[in-house]
């Protein structure tokens, strides 16, 4: 009964806000849960009293086991579990750490989208990874944070909860949460001294609120490396045509050429269809990066700051050599296979976007792929006809999602501001 | 046999008294024209790197988003600081005191109201780094100095070097600033023999300066600064009930200076010197400015919290209280040097008048025009590229 009144309490209160009313609705079907699993409970004691002694006429027998059907069909759950008072008990737990889940997600969308997290409150995440174009941006070269450009493509955040490595040279192979952080705080991305962030969001009393019910405590640095990735690991692939086995002719040709003929398959498998390892293929580079002395400086302070020698002299991009820092150079040129998920989202392609167009693509792996002193051995002249490469093309595209599922985060309207806390001097900080 | 003792005690106390007037008459160093200005063994100064610094000193460059340049807080037009109680700050913050003038600096042994940077190189190189100044990066900086060809050719003819490096960047600053200053005022000009350079009024201002107002104490020397570490009674900055930036940098300054929980919880003013030490006897200190150029740099006090000189003397006059009654945060340590000086009208304003003594000239400086980034190399030298 408590539980009751306070969902009605949390739906007058909270008449507005849109997440105290999924808050308030999880809670109500976890009431409903419960009472049905009680009714049905005293309804199996009853039935077998009844059944054993043989009390009740074969009309109320035959309706109440009716009626204890439909209380299973209803709740979805096995008759094993509603036979444990255990299990229930698990369910109201799980159901309790999902309401923190969602908080935390809420909160990390928050973040997200918040131009504050920048040293300069100029680019959120969300500013080069735009939900419109995939999670990543339309240009070939990623914005990066104002006084410079960025010198690679933004990746897509779709599936990247998935990944076990990230960034196009692979050299986080840890966890979201240390991704994050680098993306945060290196000068050339969002340069936020992440004390004057934790700051920055004390003084917002949504994030106050967020933080709180998150279960994080006040908003710290660490909340904020916690959160994000939470919001991440919503952005998930829907089933596509792939996964529904719906695939056109066209794109089943495609699919035998993928996994035969084109070879694809060798670096693009597993769920993702990436072995997430890094391979020379001899994309070209794109030389804006050395022609615009934006991104150019951003390229040298990198390099610089990875311990590559020679930075000032560099005329491509080092990829997974400023990792491994191989002596024969034999890591040179070297990126970590893309997954090919949303690529019909996530336009231009490689990791510098070289490539507009997925015809552009598999066209540049049929040559053969580029020039290269370290080409993967695996890369060679296709031979793939027109046709064949069309195939190839369609079955690329049957890899995503068939509704943009980026679009529920389109135009994002959240309102941020910082409050003046009254009577400053007798609060704590 | 009494009242023998009774002399004694007298002609000790009289003898204590003349000890002690002669003490204070030599405790201070008496003001002094401004020397030459010194230079550090390791950063000669030199034309070609004065000029270099020059512009530097005007470049957004060296800063995060490249928008924020010394010249941006140290405005030449606005006294070379900031007209604002706290300082500008980086976009996105405001800084949490106020800006001080460049002109001068070069003179002092510490810089900051802290005292937290001993040299005008290692001084530029905080404020250019910090979140709330001009939260720049080191690699980023150096190769945005790489990639503008005037920088490269003068780095290069300054330092020796190939390829600028940021360090030097910081020391061109230092050796413009060190040209940054003021030493023909009415002051100095007076100290040097020129008896009609300050007015009878500005005399006796002096003669207050160095007696009855007691200024002399810690304002003393060429510099007009002891370079010492005083709590006077400034209160808390405004800006922290009135500005929620404030707040939030107020906040990141405890927590990013390392204080412990309970304090970060609970300070509520700027603790000052209490940063470099750690001390509680060092809480609300700050370093004595100098008095030089102060004609044109207002608001006062490290935190800005006093509009004009008017309202400056008023506040020494009062013992370290405003004219609400606001005074330190930290009690404890305020300075025994200051209490109420009894001063009346006549003499507040001959006060003023020879404060005007320390500031010459306004002094600005035509804005020079910026180099700008050029990419390293051609088109065809990219295309050439074997891999």
């Amino acid at each position: 009964m408590n539980e009751v009144a306070k969902v009605i309490f949390d739906l007058l209160w909270y008449k507005t806000k849109r997440h105290a009313l999924d808050h308030a609705k999880t809670r109500m079907s976890l009431i409903m849960n419960f009472i049905i699993v009680r009714v049905r409970k005293q309804t199996i004691v009853v039935f077998i009293g009844c059944l054993i002694s043989r009390l009740v006429p074969l009309k109320v027998y035959i309706s109440s086991m009716i009626v204890l059907f439909v209380c299973f069909v209803n709740s979805g759950f096995s008759s094993a579990e509603v036979l444990t008072k255990s299990a229930s008990k698990a369910k109201a737990v799980v159901q309790h750490n999902d309401n923190v889940t969602n908080a935390l997600i809420e909160l990390g969308k928050r973040l997200f989208f918040d131009k504050r997290l920048s040293g300069d409150s100029n680019i959120a995440c969300s500013d080069c990874h735009q939900p419109q174009y995939g999670f990543t941006h339309s240009t070939a070269l990623s914005p990066g944070y104002p006084g410079n450009k960025h010198f690679r493509n933004a990746p897509s955040l779709i599936n990247t909860a998935l990944k076990t490595r990230w960034l196009h040279d692979g050299r986080i192979a840890t966890n979201l949460n240390d991704v994050v952080r680098e993306m945060l705080t290196e000068d050339y991305i969002m340069n936020m001294d992440m004390r004057l962030m934790q700051e920055r969001l004390k003084q917002d009393l949504n994030y106050l609120a967020l933080f709180a019910k998150a279960g994080l405590g006040e908003p710290s640095n660490s909340g904020v490396r916690k959160a994000i990735p939470a919001f991440l690991t919503v952005l998930k692939s829907a089933k596509n045509n792939h996964d529904l086995n719906k695939l056109t002719k066209q794109a089943k040709q495609g699919k035998k050429l993928f996994y035969g003929k084109a070879g694809c398959s060798q670096c693009h498998s597993g769920h993702l269809f990436t072995d997430e390892l890094p391979h020379n293929t001899g994309v070209p580079e794109n030389l804006s990066v050395f022609l615009d002395p934006l991104r150019h400086q951003t390229f040298i302070a990198f390099n610089m700051f990875m311990g590559v020698s020679d930075y000032m002299s560099l005329k491509r991009d080092m990829g997974a050599h400023i990792l491994t820092h191989k002596a024969d150079g034999s890591d040179i040129g070297k990126f970590i296979t893309p997954s090919l998920k949303e690529l019909i989202y996530t336009a231009p392609y490689m990791h510098n976007g070289i490539f507009k167009t997925l015809d552009e693509v598999v066209s540049f792996y049929n040559k053969g792929g580029g020039k290269d002193r370290y080409l993967d051995k695996k890369i060679k002249p296709l031979g793939l006809t027109k046709v064949e490469q069309k195939a190839l093309v369609a079955f690329l595209k049957s890899l995503s999602s068939p509704v943009d599922i980026a679009k529920k985060y389109i135009d994002q309207e959240q309102q941020y501001s910082y409050y003046l806390i009254e009577k400053w001097q007798q609060k704590t900080n | 046999m009494n009242r023998l003792k009774h002399e004694y005690v007298r002609l000790f106390i009289i003898l204590v008294f003349i000890l002690n007037q002669n003490i204070s008459a030599s405790q201070f160093p008496p003001l002094t024209p401004l020397g030459k200005v010194p230079e550090p063994p390791d950063n000669k100064t030199t034309a070609e790197k004065i000029a270099l610094g020059k512009l530097l000193f005007f470049d957004g460059r060296l800063g995060g988003d490249g928008s924020t340049s010394c010249a941006s807080c140290h405005v030449p037009e606005m006294g070379w600081d900031w007209p604002g109680k706290l300082s500008l700050g980086y976009p996105g913050t405001i800084h949490w005191r106020n800006a001080q003038t460049i002109i001068n600096a070069a003179y002092y042994d510490k810089l900051f109201w802290a005292g937290a940077s001993k040299s005008l190189e290692e001084q530029a190189k905080s404020a250019a780094k910090g979140a709330v100044a001009g939260n720049g990066e080191d690699d980023l900086m150096e190769a945005r100095l790489a990639l503008i060809p005037e920088y490269r050719q003068q780095f290069k003819t300054v330092f020796g070097d190939e390829w600028p490096k940021i360090n030097n960047a910081w020391n061109a600053i230092a050796a413009f600033e060190r040209t940054l200053v003021q030493t023909d005022t009415p002051l100095d000009r007076f100290l040097n023999g020129d008896n009609g350079a300050l007015t009878i009024e500005q005399i006796a201002g002096k003669k207050l300066f160095e007696g009855k107002a007691g200024c002399i104490q810690c304002h003393n020397g060429a510099l007009a600064s002891d370079q010492a570490y005083y709590n006077i009674g400034v209160p808390p900055s405004r800006e922290w009930q009135t500005n929620p930036l404030a707040q939030i940098t107020m906040r990141y300054e405890l927590y990013a200076k390392g204080m412990d929980e309970q304090q970060y919880r609970h300070t509520k003013a700027d603790p000052g010197a209490y940063f470099r030490t750690k001390h509680p006897s060092m809480k609300g200190k700050f370093r004595t400015p100098s008095l030089r150029y102060t004609l044109y740099t207002a608001p006062y006090m490290h935190n800005g919290e006093l509009a004009n000189l008017t309202e400056v003397i008023d506040f020494y006059d009062a013992g370290g209280f405003t004219s609400e009654g606001r005074t330190t945060a930290y009690p404890a340590t305020k300075s025994k040097l200051i209490k109420p000086l009894g001063l009346n009208n006549n003499e507040k304003k001959q006060l003023l008048a020879f404060l005007q003594a320390f500031s010459g000239k306004k002094i600005t400086i035509e804005r020079p025009s910026l180099p700008a980034y050029k990419p390293l190399f051609s088109k065809n030298e990219l295309k050439d590229v074997k891999k």
